[in-house]
């Protein structure tokens, strides 16, 4: 089976064919699996993120055929092309530069609940959200993370964080708003951090797709832009 | 093109962002330190986001479950190992470190009636009383409150896709902590740390038996290598922990984790390649004793042509009445691993209808960082400890020894986490800089390797040490295996310091993974060495070639092992306070009982099996409700 590996040196893309040897007759290897192969056989100072292989840390997604995938969870077929997710900056080969999505947040949510009681149960929706592992699939055709690539230039603050929000971020406030154990000022800084991200890019925007399956525009754009 | 170097001053460098590394930073921050926490990942990204998200909580459904009982619970499942003072911390603080999870957004279902988090319907493998708690959305759910602590952590900073090379450390007598030498890979440069205290909590080393592992490919043992390299004590490293019930096949799901002994019901059993019995009572078994039974059987020539063995849990649900309740059971306590299981092994499997075919994996390292239950550094009575170092989490030793029990390590991390946290800050305010030419040496060293070499890639030399860790020195042992082990560590330690590294300033993968891979160099080399020390088999500790460790006739004792100045290793035993006999002996009185008389069940006609069964389900998970297995199906068909 031959796949194209695009390689991210010195600023560039570098494509690159591949041939993945399978491990046995009928093997349907994932995506994961090749990357695994390249880097001891031919590619051996290949650079990519994976943590559990099982879907759940958030950290392996790559672009295949330009759609972000989970790669210990996307079967890869002849022919398919590899490359860094193309929603963030590309450090190296399939390495993204993620840092400046999550620190947008920092100073939004609280540091800690301080409510007396913490025994009280939290709804379906709360941990809907709750599911989310990070993967950043979310940010594939955002409008409002776009914005943090207008005119050419990355839009960042100081921090680095990015100007401009995402449904990544927008999930953290919306669950928030979602807990029972939030107060009062807590869910309204949330709505006021929400608007301040851009959710006016969302008004017109087809929705979002999550890579494990969340249903984002019904759980977190839409009760958000209600209140908008 | 030169690596530069950046100087910054904190008063604690936390290693690792997961479920201990977050709550030290969040206590040292709390305790008025400037804080940087320090992660290879991004923050959150560790082995707590990708558990089951089941937590010891003391208390949670029994009242009997008092602080002595969990910590003598602790000491006697470790084999009497681990270090009293610290299981008893462990037990003091496990209700009030889960709050603080809780405050950083982990929300639990109740239990109206209990007025607290609900808790599992048995009382998992080696526990003697019900209570861990479990968590919708498994491990994640953790790792959002984690994330939490530090992204919003006030006084905290933190860097992601960076390295921490090696500590740097000032000893005039009185070794102490004087900063860390980091690689951020993200903007191609060295910092040069300056802080008086360091928290370890960079997790495990499962990948160092990759890829039988179900562990975050980042726990190369950077923990202990780095504790070691910084003339600290290692504790306990022989005891690896190895998941019985995992995934052999298809290869993408090697090694991941199939099933717990906690969760094999009333009527699960293991059985070898030709379906003879192999352990029974398997829910009331630990890790350790499964993973050894099924170990010593593929030994023996019994296993599977995988090298595993056969977990049936087929009596489970072929019983009419009890059998929709183990499902509810199942698929509630384990949704994420059942929805692996299913795409591994089909709807078929999932449903208990057929065998699973099933081997051990490395998930968990009990020894490490020798600490106090301060978490702080501790060493023999006439040596000094390094002031200023500290750890928590899986890069600790001394909490569990022999063997740990589910669901424990999520309480580790929160409960030695704040207190190595609080520490740190403490030894801060005590502290003066030290002098920016101790850190010289260390950063000329790693500026050398840039740039180096013209012979291996380090990751091909990575994937030569994983086969090798597994073969000698995994879940099972032999003294030749073991010297074999240390030969080739000796060969590769050779070969990596020649090893090809770019010169790429961002980034540079051929440097990490050469600097991972001298980190699972020292690790294993620990591991290794702890092993050799210990000839008969005690707990996850397995020697073919020697006898069995009675708990009752000998004299408990920890393998230390530590790097003297002069390079060389050192291994000594530090004998542990054992339990009084007739404690120990109504212990093992009480686990012997319960195992006859679930033999006892299991042999009963189907008819009064299957109704003593369905009793106990319903006496801890209320009555079945029409519709509830569709329910729990649906939950795993989610994950």
């Amino acid at each position: 089976m031959k796949v194209e590996i695009v390689l991210h040196r010195d600023g560039e893309d570098r494509p690159v064919t591949y041939e993945y040897q399978p491990r046995e007759e009928g093997e349907r290897p994932m995506v994961l699996d090749l990357l695994l192969q390249a880097q001891t056989s031919e590619i051996l100072d290949l650079s990519y993120r994976y943590g559990c292989r099982n879907r759940a840390c958030g950290l392996c997604t790559v672009d295949v055929n330009g759609r972000p995938r989970l790669s210990c969870r996307a079967r890869v077929k002849e022919g398919d092309s590899i490359s860094a997710q193309g929603t963030l900056p590309v450090l190296r080969d399939m390495i993204g530069r993620r840092d400046g999505i999550a620190r947008q947040l920092r100073g939004h949510l609280p540091n800690a609940i301080l409510a007396n009681d913490l025994n009280v149960a939290a709804g379906d929706d709360f941990h809907a959200l709750t599911a989310c592992i990070d993967c950043y699939a979310c940010l594939h055709d955002c409008p409002m993370h776009a914005r943090n690539f207008r005119d050419g230039e990355e839009q960042r603050d100081d921090g680095n964080a990015y100007r401009w929000g995402n449904p990544f971020s927008l999930l953290k406030l919306q669950r928030l708003r979602l807990d029972p154990l939030a107060s009062e000022s807590d869910r309204v800084g949330a709505l006021e951090t929400a608007r301040e991200l851009g959710l006016d890019a969302c008004v017109d925007c087809p929705g979002c797709k999550c890579g494990i399956g969340i249903d984002l525009k019904g759980k977190v754009i839409a009760p958000l832009l209600e209140q908008l | 093109m030169a690596i530069e170097t950046q100087w910054h001053d904190y008063d604690v460098v936390v290693i690792g962002s997961g479920g201990a590394g977050s709550a030290a930073a969040h206590a040292a921050a709390e305790s008025g330190a400037r804080v940087l926490v320090v992660s290879k990942d991004p923050i959150g990204c560790s082995d707590t986001k990708i558990s089951e998200g089941i937590i010891t909580l003391r208390g949670s459904a029994e009242d009997a479950d008092t602080r002595q009982v969990l910590s003598d619970n602790l000491r006697v499942a470790g084999a009497d190992l681990p270090d009293p003072e610290i299981t008893d911390a462990f037990a003091a603080d496990s209700r009030d470190a889960y709050d603080w999870i809780r405050r950083q957004g982990l929300r639990p279902d109740i239990d109206e009636e209990r007025g607290g988090p609900q808790t599992v319907p048995v009382a998992f493998g080696g526990h003697t009383h019900r209570r861990s708690v479990v968590h919708r959305n498994s491990g994640v759910a953790f790792s959002h409150a984690h994330w939490n602590a530090v992204v919003q952590g006030a006084g905290i900073d933190y860097l992601e896709d960076t390295w921490v090379l090696d500590l740097v450390t000032v000893d005039d007598g009185d070794p102490c902590v004087a900063g860390a030498v980091i690689y951020d890979a993200g903007h191609g440069e060295l910092l040069a740390i300056r802080a008086p205290s360091v928290v370890i909590a960079s997790g495990g080393l499962g990948t160092m038996y990759f890829p039988k592992t179900d562990t975050m490919r980042g726990n190369t043992g950077d923990s202990y290598a780095l504790a070691l390299r910084a003339g600290a004590d290692l504790v306990d490293m022989e005891q690896v922990q190895f998941l019985p019930f995992c995934i052999t096949y298809p290869p993408s799901y090697e090694g991941l984790i199939a099933s717990e002994p906690g969760v094999a019901g009333y009527l699960g059993v293991l059985r070898d390649a030709e379906g003879k019995l192999l352990l029974d009572g398997l829910m009331l078994r630990t890790r350790a004793e499964c993973a050894a039974a099924m170990v010593r059987a593929v030994n023996e020539g019994r296993g599977t042509e995988r090298g595993g063995c056969y977990l049936d849990l087929t009596a489970n649900v072929a019983a009419p009445r009890s059998g929709p309740y183990f499902e509810v059971f199942l698929n509630t306590t384990l949704s994420k691993v059942m929805g692996t299981v299913r795409q591994a092994m089909g709807r078929k499997a999932t449903k208990c209808q057929e065998w699973w075919e099933v081997r051990p994996s490395a998930h968990y390292c009990m020894g490490g960082v020798r600490v106090g239950p301060d978490a702080a550094a501790k060493t023999d009575e006439d040596r000094a400890a390094v002031r200023g170092l500290f750890s928590a989490g899986q890069a600790m030793g001394g909490v569990f020894g022999a063997n740990r029990l589910g669901s424990t390590a999520l309480s580790e991390n929160a409960v030695f986490g704040i207190r190595a946290g609080h520490g740190a800050a403490a030894v801060a305010k005590a502290s003066k800089p030290a002098d920016d030419a101790v850190f010289t040496p260390l950063l000329d060293g790693y500026r050398g390797l840039f740039g180096q070499g013209s012979a291996d890639a380090p990751a091909c030399l990575v994937r030569e040490l994983q086969e090798a860790c597994w073969e000698h020195i995994g879940p099972a042992r032999t003294r030749s295996g073991l010297e074999t082990m240390l030969t080739k560590i000796a060969e590769l330690r050779r070969r990596c310091s020649e090893a090809t590294v770019s010169c790429e300033g961002v980034w540079n993968q051929s440097f990490i993974d050469r600097v991972e891979l001298a980190s699972m160099l020292d690790t294993a080399e620990a591991v290794a060495r702890a092993a050799l020390t210990r000839e008969d088999s005690l707990g996850a500790h397995v020697r073919l070639d020697g006898g069995q460790t009675s708990l009752l006739w000998s004299r408990p004792w920890s393998a230390v092992v530590r790097r003297d100045a002069a390079d060389g290793w050192g291994v000594v035993k530090a004998p542990r306070k054992g339990t009084p006999f007739l404690q120990l002996l109504a212990y093992l009185y009480r686990d012997r009982k319960r195992k006859v008389a679930l033999r006892l069940l299991r042999s009963l006609p189907l008819r009064w099996r299957d109704a003593v069964i369905e009793g106990r389900y319903r006496a801890t998970m209320g009555p079945l409700k029409s519709g509830d297995e569709k329910v729990a199906e649906a939950q795993v068909a989610e994950a």
